[in-house]
């Protein structure tokens, strides 16, 4: 009995399937918007030295990058509960996703803040910019410009690394083909199709992101 | 069946020398094949250059846990015997694979173009030039890039868990439910990641950082 | 380069047709001299892990049961339930001994033996909460193993509004029952006993029973010759009391008359 390939089953489940992506995206962006933002904050405490934040965003960048994602997502939803720090698996892995990110995009704009040359900053105050003026003309704006491309490069591996959210309930991609292979019993099938999917996704989000940062991040002036 | 604090770091390291020895085998056998990678990707025959891009593409543009279920279903599929190890090590190795070529290729495109053309005047073949004029110089800044990319091997042999691969995250699993104790069984296996990643990440950054310092 | 396509394909089709297509497993499995059988690890007392992370429990005697009586070696393949039928139609292992109950929807891709073991599938919370029938379990948050009988029983029964949590394995499901990630479980009730002593804030008291499912061995479709020598293995142990001792000793209780 050669096997037989049989796709029908998969594509019955379409709607699921598509669903899971939906969430899988909402998780992405989820991640995205409070990462970058948490590495915004991040990156300026490290590079300007903000005593005593930097040493503890020192020990979070270090700690996050040196373990596993999978790791942390299980620590916060089954270990940290014995703490009383109690979560539903959506919190559990929004944390966990702008946790992640966090850490990698505050080393990424740390890298853009100090690659700021000293006479911009200089030539700011020379035209009497206001600190808050400078900060985002003069200091984030060329940052974030150029690190643009790793910072995407990271959002997509977060939005790949999300897969493994499926272990903790959350029904996103990765759970809806789990869900709708332990029902058909067509595993190879099921994950191939989704596979598809996350490629389709990820180079979707590779071209939306190099659209913002044509338009709203390298905008000149 | 009660457990100490012994029995359980004891079953975590067990578990850690698993996930040693697959990051190992997917970091050398990844690197290999990578390095066949660059070549294809650099090639002047166009429908290899493609095919290698699509690879690339490929395993990046999709979730590692993926690559695993399909490698371990899939394979078995077309007749082959693959077990959770087996399937665990070739998909590890293809995805490192896949970012180790395109962290060098990255590195090659850095060396001047004019290396290219005066070692082409010196009647060299492509291969040639690779081997004595470009890697030699490209190898000098893809150390520190390619040990900083080993921590994320590391960190990616915790999803062959999934498949049932018992190392340091999967034996975390069967821990902490054997002993009701997740908060501590988790804490451990992340040290035990720390560990092993911690002094990667520590080298890598030196590397740059002497790179850097070479080339002011 | 497309050209290449039907070399590969053909090839493909070769290897497939390599695959055990005239196969009489049994036969493959006394050739080897070993049988391989998917067992869970993660459901106490059918299969769970000692401080030295082998497997134990019901499951694994009836395992070791099958492969003695075949005068085999015995290999033992821990599963989930979420993996284990994809590990026997994917030629993994050569049986499924994993506390495997039968559904309409299994039947049609894999058969079963007679069964070897009782098994009481139901949801169960802590002692205090008022919990009698399915309808009760509206706006709960109940935790089950996605892919079990409980899950398809679960699904069925409660309403509509009822918060089903799905996890991969019973470690997760269990885990996060007793870390109060989910308010109530639907599992079986052998496992649930096995939990309690363990765990006396949440020990989980069966509040509602979704279904009577024995467990079942699972194999691959057609292997006829399998199978028979399976049921006959499971026969001769039923009534020389040898199924009832392994039923007393893991589930503290005989084996039911009517099995």
């Amino acid at each position: 009995m050669a096997y037989q390939f049989d796709f029908q089953p998969v594509f019955a489940q379409g709607d699921r399937l598509l669903q899971g992506a939906l969430f899988t995206l909402e998780l992405t962006a989820l991640g995205m918007l409070f990462g970058i933002g948490l590495g915004i904050v991040g990156a300026v405490v490290r590079a300007w030295r903000i005593k005593p934040f930097d040493m503890l965003f020192g020990v979070y960048v270090e700690l996050i990058r040196n373990t596993p994602f999978i790791v942390q997502l299980f620590f916060i939803f089954f270990g940290l509960p014995a703490l009383g720090l109690r979560m539903n698996e959506w919190q559990a892995g929004a944390l966990a996703m702008v946790i992640n990110l966090g850490a990698y995009s505050t080393e990424i704009i740390r890298a853009g803040i100090e690659a700021v040359p000293r006479s911009q900053l200089e030539a700011a105050a020379a035209l009497a910019m206001s600190r808050m003026e400078t900060f985002r003309h003069v200091v984030l704006r060329p940052a974030l410009a150029s690190v643009w491309p790793a910072l995407s490069s990271q959002v997509v591996i977060v939005m790949l690394g999300s897969a493994v959210c499926s272990q903790i309930s959350i029904e996103e991609l990765t759970f809806a083909a789990n869900f709708i292979q332990s029902r058909n019993f067509r595993a190879f099938e099921t994950y191939l199709v989704t596979t598809l999917l996350y490629l389709v996704m990820a180079i979707l989000i590779r071209q939306l992101l190099a659209w913002i940062g044509q338009r709203f991040v390298m905008r000149r002036r | 069946m009660d457990f100490t604090l012994w029995d359980i770091v004891r079953n975590l390291l067990t578990g850690l020398q698993w996930t040693l020895l697959l990051s190992l085998v997917a970091f050398i056998c990844g690197g290999m094949a990578g390095l066949a990678l660059v070549f294809a990707r650099l090639s002047p025959i166009q429908p290899l250059r493609i095919a290698a891009r699509l690879y690339i593409e490929l395993f990046q543009g999709t979730p590692l846990l993926m690559q695993l279920f399909l490698m371990f279903f899939g394979l078995s599929l077309l007749g082959l015997e693959v077990s959770a190890w087996f399937a665990a090590a070739l998909a590890l190795t293809l995805f490192t694979s896949a970012f180790l070529a395109e962290i060098w290729r990255g590195c090659v495109e850095a060396i001047p173009q004019g290396q290219w053309e005066a070692s082409s005047s010196l009647a060299m073949t492509r291969f040639e030039q690779m081997r004595h004029v470009i890697l030699p110089q490209a190898l000098r800044i893809a150390v520190a890039p390619t040990v900083g990319f080993s921590v994320q091997v590391v960190k990616g042999t915790a999803v062959t868990s999934i498949i049932g691969f018992t190392e340091l995250t999967k034996t975390g699993g069967m821990l902490a439910n054997a002993t009701f104790k997740p908060f501590l069984v988790y804490g451990l296996v992340a040290l035990g990641y720390f560990v092993l990643c911690y002094p990667l990440s520590f080298a890598a950054r030196r590397l740059e950082r002497r790179l850097n310092a070479t080339a002011a | 380069m497309f050209k290449r396509w039907p070399i590969f394909l053909t090839l493909t089709a070769g290897l497939m047709a390599q695959l055990p297509a005239q196969a009489d497993q049994l036969a493959d499995i006394q050739e080897r001299g070993t049988i391989r059988i998917a067992v869970p690890q993660d459901f106490p007392p059918f299969g769970s892990v000692g401080p030295d992370l082998k497997p134990r429990g019901l499951d694994i005697d009836t395992a070791h049961l099958i492969a003695d009586k075949l005068g085999t070696t015995l290999v033992l393949v821990p599963v989930t339930s979420t993996n284990r039928i994809p590990f026997l139609t994917t030629g993994k292992v050569d049986l499924v001994i994993s506390s495997l109950g039968k559904s309409a929807e299994r039947e049609m891709v894999i058969d079963f033996s007679k069964p070897y073991a009782p098994f009481f599938l139901g949801v169960f919370g802590p002692k205090d909460m008022k919990i009698s029938a399915p309808a009760d379990l509206s706006g709960k948050v109940i935790g089950v193993t996605r892919g079990g009988i409980e899950d398809i029983e679960l699904s069925k029964q409660a309403p509509e509004d009822a918060n089903i949590k799905r996890f991969e394995d019973n470690n997760a499901t269990i885990a996060a029952y007793l870390a109060g990630q989910t308010e109530l479980i639907a599992s079986g009730s052998s496992v649930m006993a096995a939990i309690a002593d363990k765990n006396p804030e949440r020990t989980p008291v069966m509040k509602i029973t979704l279904k009577n499912s024995p467990n079942f061995v699972g194999l691959n479709k057609g292997e006829t010759a399998l199978k028979d020598r399976v049921n006959a293995i499971i026969d001769t142990a039923r009534t020389d009391g040898t199924l009832n001792g392994v039923s007393q000793r893991w589930l503290g209780q005989p084996l039911p008359a009517d099995m």
